[in-house]
């Protein structure tokens, strides 16, 4: 699909709900790929970061890291962990590697360009198990190696918005396939702007687990 | 087009407003539920920190810094046990949330029992701290280090089993450690007197444990457990029974 399709967002069906200024805004083209854009950066610098650290903690394993603040906040303390090389190299290198990709994308379409289908279906699949990943790890980090990394959070955060507005333009320009009363659905659903309530619970949520968990060590 | 049909149009454009008004209903509804989780998260996360700020207040003593060397130790992080005059000295460095160090003991603790008793022997024990990012923010190694320290000071008899006694009731590596209550009743079983039991939530010798780690950390140990006999690092496999007390023996032969 070469042109953008007329999805049902387009379509001058009788939607009972007037569209709202809030969606308008967030259905435009600019809002959809500069947040992209500005959270897959995000994500590529704490990746950076995080790799440099990584062959630091390779040289020296007590290496002082910048973010090593106190028992709770401390990159070493993750970084050392077996979960942070999963796949037999430090998980920040795949940041390094998939998040130009996610650049490359949100550049390309601020540009104009429209990607086929099924290109943005393969998007859509590879940063969903990107974001499965990112929050494997995040609970990890919490529950098991008991320790925060400010530039972890960070990737955790960055990827969530990502993912959320890969999300959202493939159900906005109806990418997925999805069988049409799920699409339809799903339209409605991001036309009332619920998809952002989710999200907004959802970042709040984690917040609120993270205060809980670490609120003590973090502020006493 | 006929009376019927446009009765049958106007009762379907009936239906659908219907529908729709009953559509925006529903939608105002999960928006305002929705509002409401949100306040209701933001409350929440307000609560908690203002609760954790609170709770930071009252919690034990902080770590002043200050370094009280316990009686029976010494300002280089050692605790002797033992017979003074046992022709081996046997330098032990730990950490009491450290897996391997764990294993080191239920290897060894038994054969080193053995040579205290019969005064082949004397261990300087050298608990440090360096693992304390390993129990979810509870510094467990700071605690189980102070509390022995502690029974050093007031009942250094009762350090060994005390010692032992910890390990043999080791927290996973990354849970939260035992709580301060489970050590205090360790150490009761193990014979440590309650007024000396007391001392554990003053932290007194919190400064100390940091201080000795440092110190072990600049004078070149490289993990834990290192042991040392007569002050040369022993090389051999301190996991199974047997290289470690051959090693101590023939240096007391040496003697």
């Amino acid at each position: 699909m070469t042109d953008r399709a007329v999805g049902p967002a387009d379509d001058p069906v009788d939607d009972p709900v007037a569209e709202s200024w809030l969606h308008r805004v967030r259905d435009s083209n600019a809002a959809v790929w500069v947040t992209m854009l500005v959270s897959s950066v995000a994500s590529l610098v704490a990746s950076f970061v995080l790799s440099i650290d990584a062959l630091r903690l390779a040289e020296d394993p007590n290496a002082d890291l910048g973010c090593n603040i106190n028992a709770v906040i401390s990159c070493g303390t993750v970084a050392n962990s077996w979960q942070s090389s999963l796949l037999g190299f430090p998980n920040a290198f795949l940041g390094l590697i998939t998040e130009p990709v996610v650049i490359t994308i949100a550049v390309a379409s601020l540009a104009g360009v429209r990607f086929p289908r099924w290109f943005m279906v393969a998007a859509q699949v590879v940063y969903t198990i990107g974001f499965v990943f990112a929050y494997w790890l995040f609970y990890e980090a919490m529950f098991d190696i008991g320790a925060l990394c400010p530039w972890c959070l960070l990737v955790t955060f960055a990827t969530t918005l990502v993912f959320f507005e890969m999300t959202y333009v493939n159900i906005r320009d109806d990418n997925l396939r999805l069988p049409r009363r799920v699409q339809a659905a799903m339209t409605s659903f991001i036309r009332s702007n619920l998809d952002l309530m989710v999200l907004v619970v959802w970042l709040l949520v984690l917040l609120l687990a993270v205060v809980l968990k670490y609120g003590e060590a973090l502020f006493a | 087009m006929s009376k019927q049909g446009r009765a049958r149009t106007q009762e379907m454009r009936k239906a659908q407003q219907e529908a729709a008004a009953r559509q925006a209903r529903n939608r105002r509804i999960v928006t305002v539920v929705g509002a409401v989780v949100i306040v209701g998260l933001l409350v929440a996360i307000v609560w908690a920190v203002v609760a954790a700020t609170r709770g930071g207040d009252d919690k034990a003593p902080p770590a002043s810094g200050k370094v009280v060397v316990p009686a029976n130790g010494n300002a280089s992080g050692a605790v002797p046990v033992g017979e003074p005059n046992a022709p081996v000295t046997v330098e032990i460095y730990y950490d009491y949330m450290c897996p391997a160090c764990g294993a080191f003991e239920a290897a060894n603790g038994g054969e080193l029992d053995r040579l205290l008793e019969d005064g082949t022997a004397r261990i300087e024990l050298r608990p440090i701290s360096f693992l304390d990012e390993q129990s979810s923010g509870t510094e467990y190694s700071t605690r189980a280090a102070n509390a022995f320290a502690t029974v050093a000071d007031g009942a250094p008899d009762s350090a060994w089993d005390f010692h032992a006694a910890l390990y043999a009731h080791q927290p996973k590596e990354g849970s939260k450690g035992l709580s301060d209550d489970e050590i205090a009743s360790i150490a009761k079983d193990a014979g440590v007197p309650a007024d000396v039991v007391d001392r554990f939530g003053d932290r007194t010798f919190v400064g100390w444990v940091g201080s000795v780690t440092q110190k072990a950390f600049d004078s070149g140990i490289q993990g834990t457990p290192t042991v040392k006999i007569d002050g040369e690092v022993f090389t051999g496999d301190v996991y199974s029974v047997g290289p470690l007390t051959q090693a101590i023996e023939s240096a007391a032969g040496d003697q």
